[in-house]
């Protein structure tokens, strides 16, 4: 009854700005991030629709990673930041006390830009979420949940005959497959990939490509990518963010085609960056 | 010239050598040294290390070799069959060793003069010596007094010839080092050869003296079992010296109480010190860390002879007033194996943490933030991705740490008792190898004798042990840091 609300009281203060709220997976409302004395990300205000692909593009340190890495509390790990402002979650504040940041990532999965598997067999792999949260009761649900999780990382015909096999020792794509394996395996509802491709060549580049349109259908997809034809490819949403903040929010099509704002068209057309 | 002004005099040869063909080349140059090849101190260095080193090699060469060929000289006067046997030669050569000693104490007194010692018969020569008080058999045998003039005299000879040798090649070094010296010299790169040379001989150095360490540790070793049998050595359960003769030396209930108390040591020190680890790796703040871990090194420092004092003095007394005569009646002593292991543990302590710690920084921060990526909390992440990855290098850690304690001597000596009982009881007093190494040849044992040979049977042994727990933890560290490189 609480959250239920706090969450009528938040969608009637700001029923102006939110617009189909229902839609609204992730909300974000003047949010500021300090590292330390640095003021990293300055006043962000965005809404990120469910069953979507929203893309955070922008030049080197202009705080994409750092406010993705907000909206999972991964920032809580570090302990210099501080996060102001309200980030909700399905209308949650993921800020407030009551909320466990642990339950909270389990709810909003990250993909990394290195892929970092765990010197793990690859089904301990992508069995350690629900291993974790005990999402099964029994074994062969565990390896219902690990093969589902595979094949929707387009990795199950590769990796089904060398599960006991360390998940270190696959190339550089796979390893990232495995990785968004194990993310989508404990069935999150947010997927936020930091990177995903910065390391792989591109035919995995391609591959993590098209798995990222076909994560779509199940989840609200959020990508920080350095490329912006990635963006382009993958995403129906972008935002540009330039020096901590937000320039300019909205269709991916018309952020690349036609930008409101000067400085997103001088990135755009690769005068800034 | 004794060997100290010798070397002295080759190092003033070389430092003249430095700075003269510093100056010549650099004259050579009117004095700009962009016109050289190297910098002006690549080229006195230069002829300062031709001028040194080989002088120098010859002098340490020479002087370990002299005393082996003038033994050799000397020895070869003795004849008859008297001096058969090899014992009876070098008990016989070092009473020439001797004799000369005294006879140039004697000249070096001016009780002699060099003139003198010539013509004085062999017989006036022995009571000459007598009656300076030194001690030399009175009744010396002419062939002793015959091999001791040799011996000096070719001592003699051989002195004046390296004195000669040495300062020569010093010389000549510095000549031609000083006449090489010129602008296009590549003196640098000579200089870097000459380093690299330097660097190899003190690598060598420590590599040879660990051989002659363990071939010294071999042979004496092959000399025991030689006199006693190996079987009884390797499988008798008894150890019992006696310096009378007729002992029963089996290593096994020593063995017994080496891992015995190596053991209680490990169980003491291993979930202490990883544990710590894990703390001050994953949950101490970067301050408290910084401040943590030096302290807890500081425990190494700490000399075993102090940990010895301390299980003797506190924690045998200590456990003694629980499970003593006072308490339960199970430690009839304050040394026992529970005394010496619980101290030997906490001695421990550091070399686990503090390995542990490096190898659990050494895990990526990308798996940390994979796990609580995924919603894990910092335990789990501890447990399940991070103690995992760094499990190799900390069962390495955990290897060098038993090589420690099996190896560990003093704590043992003070706190673990003498007896050598083989007994599941912890509140015994057992003893370990290297404690019976101490006490067998601190005894006056003939040297010759198994009781005191055994000593080097025993330290092969153990030496064997730790040697083999060293380079299975050395392999496994070494395949951990391929892993993440």
């Amino acid at each position: 009854m609480d959250a239920m609300a706090h969450t009528d009281q938040i969608s009637m203060s700001q029923s102006e700005t939110l617009t189909e709220a229902s839609d609204n997976k992730i909300a974000a409302r003047s949010v500021d991030v300090f590292y330390g004395k640095n003021h990293a990300i300055k006043n962000v205000d965005v809404d990120i629709d469910d069953k979507t692909v929203t893309a955070f593009i922008g030049p080197s340190g202009c705080g994409k990673s750092t406010f993705l890495r907000c909206l999972n509390r991964m920032n809580d790990t570090i302990d210099i930041a501080r996060v102001e402002g309200d980030i909700l979650l399905d209308g949650e504040d993921i800020y407030d006390k009551r909320v466990d940041p642990v339950q909270l990532r389990a709810r909003v999965g990250m993909v990394f830009q290195k892929p970092n598997p765990f010197p793990k067999s690859i089904y301990d792999n992508v069995a350690y979420g629900p291993r974790i949260h005990g999402l099964t009761r029994n074994k062969s649900e565990l390896d219902d949940i690990v093969e589902a999780s595979l094949r929707r990382a387009a990795l199950w015909d590769e990796a089904k005959d060398r599960l006991k096999e360390s998940g270190t020792g696959m190339s550089g794509g796979q390893q990232q497959r495995l990785c968004i394996a194990r993310a989508v395996a404990t069935q999150p509802e947010v997927l936020l990939m930091d990177e995903p491709c910065s390391a792989l060549d591109p035919i995995a580049t391609a591959q993590i490509e098209e798995l990222i349109d076909e994560l779509r259908q199940n989840f609200c997809v959020v990508i920080v990518t350095h490329s912006m034809q990635q963006a382009a490819r993958v995403s129906q949403k972008t935002a540009f963010f330039h020096l901590g903040e937000m320039v300019e929010y909205g269709d991916t099509e018309k952020i690349f085609n036609s930008p409101e704002d000067k400085r997103t068209e001088s990135y755009i057309t690769g005068r800034i960056g | 010239m004794s060997f100290g002004t010798l070397f002295l005099a080759v190092i003033a040869i070389a430092a003249v050598a430095f700075a003269l063909s510093r100056r010549k080349v650099l004259g050579l140059a009117q004095g700009d040294r962009r016109r050289l090849h190297s910098l002006p101190h690549y080229h006195g260095m230069h002829a300062m290390l031709l001028a040194a080193v080989p002088a120098l090699l010859l002098l340490f060469g020479w002087t370990v070799l002299q005393p082996v060929v003038v033994d050799r000289v000397a020895v070869s006067h003795f004849s008859g069959e008297k001096y058969d046997t090899s014992g009876e030669r070098s008990l016989a050569m070092s009473e020439v060793r001797r004799v000369a000693e005294s006879i140039d104490a004697l000249v070096r007194g001016g009780k002699l003069g060099t003139s003198e010692l010539e013509t004085l018969s062999d017989e006036d020569l022995g009571r000459e010596l007598d009656d300076t008080g030194i001690p030399v058999l009175s009744d010396l045998p002419p062939q002793i007094i015959d091999s001791a003039r040799i011996y000096r005299s070719v001592s003699a000879t051989g002195d004046l010839i390296k004195l000669g040798l040495v300062l020569l090649l010093a010389l000549a070094g510095a000549a031609y080092g000083y006449s090489a010296a010129h602008p296009d010299l590549r003196a640098r790169n000579r200089t870097e050869m000459g380093v690299r040379g330097l660097l190899v001989a003190a690598a060598c150095v420590a590599i040879f003296t660990t051989f002659g360490i363990v071939l010294s540790l071999l042979f004496n070793t092959i000399e025991f079992f030689r006199i006693y049998p190996a079987g009884e050595f390797f499988f008798s359960l008894t150890w019992s010296p006696s310096f009378g003769g007729g002992s029963e030396l089996g290593i096994i209930p020593l063995l017994w109480g080496t891992l015995y108390i190596s053991l209680i040591a490990l169980l003491v020190a291993v979930p202490l010190g990883l544990f710590s680890a894990i703390y001050l790796a994953e949950y101490a703040h970067p301050k408290f860390r910084s401040a943590a871990k030096p302290l807890l090194e500081v425990l190494t420092g700490i000399p075993t002879i102090v940990y010895g004092l301390f299980a003797l003095l506190i924690v045998g007394p200590a456990l003694s007033s629980v499970f003593g005569r006072g308490g339960m009646g199970w430690m009839p002593s304050d040394t026992a194996v529970i005394t010496a292991g619980l101290v030997m543990g906490i001695m421990l302590i550091p070399f686990v943490s503090s390995l542990s710690d490096d190898v659990i920084n050494a895990v990526p921060q990308a798996m940390r933030d994979g796990s609580y990526g995924l919603g894990a909390t910092k335990s789990e992440t501890v447990r399940k991705v991070i103690v995992p990855a760094a499990l190799p290098g900390i069962v390495g850690a955990i290897l060098l740490a038993a090589s420690r304690a099996i190896g560990e001597t003093m704590i043992v000596v003070l706190g673990a008792g003498a007896a050598a009982r083989m007994s599941l009881n912890p509140f015994e007093a057992m003893t370990t190898v290297t404690a019976k190494i101490v006490s067998q040849l601190t005894g006056d044992a003939d040297f010759a004798s198994p009781e005191a040979l055994v000593a080097f049977a025993l330290g092969m042994t153990l030496f064997i042990v730790t040697l083999g727990l060293n380079i299975v933890a050395l392999a496994i560290v070494r395949r951990y840091r391929e892993q993440y490189e």
